[in-house]
């Protein structure tokens, strides 16, 4: 047996389980882009299954970018993960640099601080959009009304009175509605992301340069100005990879949209991928082929990055 | 000078508050979703119940009958398990290989493994569906949900693993080697002593991506094979007239993940940044 076979032996169960994983179902929505294909058909009734004399060439990918979803999807898409990407990285910075020192408790902070990151998906969106965001029964309505009796009471106020008379009656927020879905979700997987954007910052703090930051501080150099030039700089790179691994995943949450409006008003390309598999097989796979080529961009980034400290 | 101590003094004390307030802040939602657990579903929904009330168990021992719990979390528990040890099985030979034996392809393959979990799991939903119930008749069965979870998380847990692996000296297995061992004894007996504490963490972060995990576990079953992600999408009571029996069967879906995640928060920066982020 030569050297190189056993290694290879070793290597080869995983190699082809995840080779097949990947190929077999792409390649079968890649078929599926190029043909008429649909669920459901009385007046078509060839179409219902799948074959090459249904072939429609591009015409699935014209079809899917002419649907005005398409595009409300893909705005939608970026107005979710980039929204999600500024709040998470923004606190995520801000709470590593606050937790990053030594401090009484500091072991049960990290520990509360990381639980939301543990919470499966599905419970965080009905969490969220029941028990907290419901405008009638949630904290957010109960906190609502008890504002509203708060301002009423301070109307009958002797001299300030008039002044709280200026102010309306608080309406709470319904999060369930097409204008308010993605907010909601936006909250939701911001919460339970900045933890994880905090530990990542958190780890990269720690092998940062101390002598550098007290060199600076003999400089005279204010603790905004060493975070701007020294602690800013040293993060870039975790900062990069928070952003492209949220936007990964992000680019593919489901359940919570599904939970939080059933795509009304809040859709992103998974999601309207999920609408056509109901009958319309063919714009369902062209969809995914363009959802594959999103993925691929941001993904190429991260590899590169991530290559480079591969092999040290 | 006076001043630089008097910032100080009031940074000794105000940099912690403020770090507490935060974690609090995270915490509630969940802190919330556990104290309604305890909560009547009248009592749930009703202000003057907000905080004062009187705790009941009533949602947990009701929790068999309104959801069928332990139904799921028995899938859950099954499918989460065997999915990790079958990517464990599968994937320790192979990051062996690759860490003590490399090629000039060791990189690519790695790097390609990691591109499979990039792809996006709805590109390929019909196709899933359609070879698993159509064609191979394994839709909705345990064995379907263990593949697919195992091969989801196979990337990372090779990944993990050969970041792991990199670390133990080369010499030690080299020995071995003089030593007239065998590949399996190798591994066995060198190799997984070795490296136990990041062959555990991995597992248990593997345990805990497969249990949470909500795409293919909902849309490739229906009953037999459901989890607890299924469970829970399927029950949102929109009208939230049930806010303290969903709490209580929730905080039965997440407690044990949390827990499990507190103890490895270290190889979470490790598993999920594959290693950049040291």
């Amino acid at each position: 047996m030569s050297k190189r076979t056993l290694p290879r032996i070793l290597q080869t169960p995983s190699v082809l389980l995840l080779l097949v994983w990947m190929l077999v179902p792409l390649s079968m929505t890649l078929y599926f882009s190029f043909i008429r294909y649909v669920l459901n058909s009385s007046i078509r009734p060839e179409w219902t299954t799948p074959a090459l004399s249904n072939w429609r060439g591009l015409g699935n990918y014209k079809y899917v970018l002419d649907a005005k979803d398409f595009w409300f999807a893909i705005q939608n898409s970026v107005l979710i993960v980039s929204s999600i990407l500024i709040i998470t990285v923004v606190l995520g910075l801000g709470i590593a640099v606050l937790i990053n020192r030594n401090f009484p408790g500091r072991g049960i902070v990290r520990v509360l601080l990381i639980s939301p990151f543990f919470v499966m998906p599905a419970v965080n969106a009905v969490l969220w959009i029941n028990m907290i965001l419901d405008p009638v029964l949630g904290l957010q309505g109960l906190a609502v009304d008890g504002l509203n009796s708060l301002i009423d009471g301070l109307r009958d106020f002797p001299i300030l009175g008039w002044f709280f008379n200026l102010w309306p009656v608080l309406e709470p927020i319904s999060f369930r509605a097409t204008q308010t879905s993605a907010y909601a979700v936006i909250m939701m997987v911001a919460w339970q992301w900045t933890p994880f954007a905090v530990l990542i910052f958190m780890t990269s703090l720690q092998s940062e340069d101390e002598s550098q930051k007290e060199a600076a501080t003999l400089d005279g150099a204010s603790p905004w100005s060493q975070f701007i030039n020294l602690t800013v700089p040293h993060l870039a790179r975790p900062i990069a990879i928070v952003v492209m691994i949220q936007s990964i995943f992000h680019l593919s949450l489901y359940a919570e949209i599904e939970i939080v409006s059933r795509g009304n008003g809040n859709k992103n390309l998974p999601y309207l991928i999920g609408e056509f598999t109901s009958n319309n097989i063919g714009a369902a796979s062209a969809t995914g082929i363009f959802a594959v080529i999103l993925a691929n961009i941001i993904a190429i980034f991260l590899l590169r990055m991530v290559g480079k400290t591969l092999m040290d | 000078m006076a001043t630089v101590s008097q910032t100080s003094k009031f940074s000794k004390i105000a940099w912690p508050i403020a770090a507490w307030v935060v974690a609090l802040i995270f915490f509630f939602p969940i802190f919330w979703l556990v104290f309604t657990s305890f909560k009547t579903d009248a009592d749930a929904v009703k202000p003057e119940f907000l905080f004062k009330f009187t705790p009941t168990l009533e949602n947990y021992t009701n929790m068999t009958q309104n959801y069928n719990y332990w139904k799921f979390a028995t899938n859950s528990v099954i499918t989460s398990t065997f999915a990790t040890l079958f990517a464990l099985i599968v994937g320790v030979p192979a990051a062996y290989a690759m860490a003590f034996d490399p090629s000039r392809h060791t990189k690519d393959i790695l790097m390609w493994m990691l591109s499979t979990k990039m792809l996006p799991a709805a590109a390929v939903l019909y196709p899933m569906t359609f070879l698993t119930k159509n064609m191979l008749g394994i839709f909705d069965t345990h064995f379907l949900v263990i593949l697919v979870l195992c091969l989801i998380n196979l990337p990372i847990v090779i990944w993990m693993l050969f970041t792991y692996f990199k670390e133990i000296p080369k010499e030690i297995i080299e020995a071995g080697k003089m030593d007239g061992v065998s590949t399996w004894g190798e591994i066995k007996d060198i190799l997984i002593p070795l490296a136990w504490g990041g062959i555990a963490s991995t597992a248990l972060l593997t345990f805990i991506f497969c249990w949470n995990e909500a795409y293919w576990t909902v849309r490739l079953t229906t009953i037999d094979a459901a989890t607890l992600s299924k469970l829970i999408e399927g029950n949102r009571a929109p009208e939230g007239l049930f806010f303290g029996r969903l709490s209580a069967v929730s905080t039965a879906a997440v407690a044990p993940i949390i827990i499990l995640g507190w103890f490895c928060q270290k190889q979470l920066v490790q598993g999920l940044t594959f290693g950049a982020v040291k």
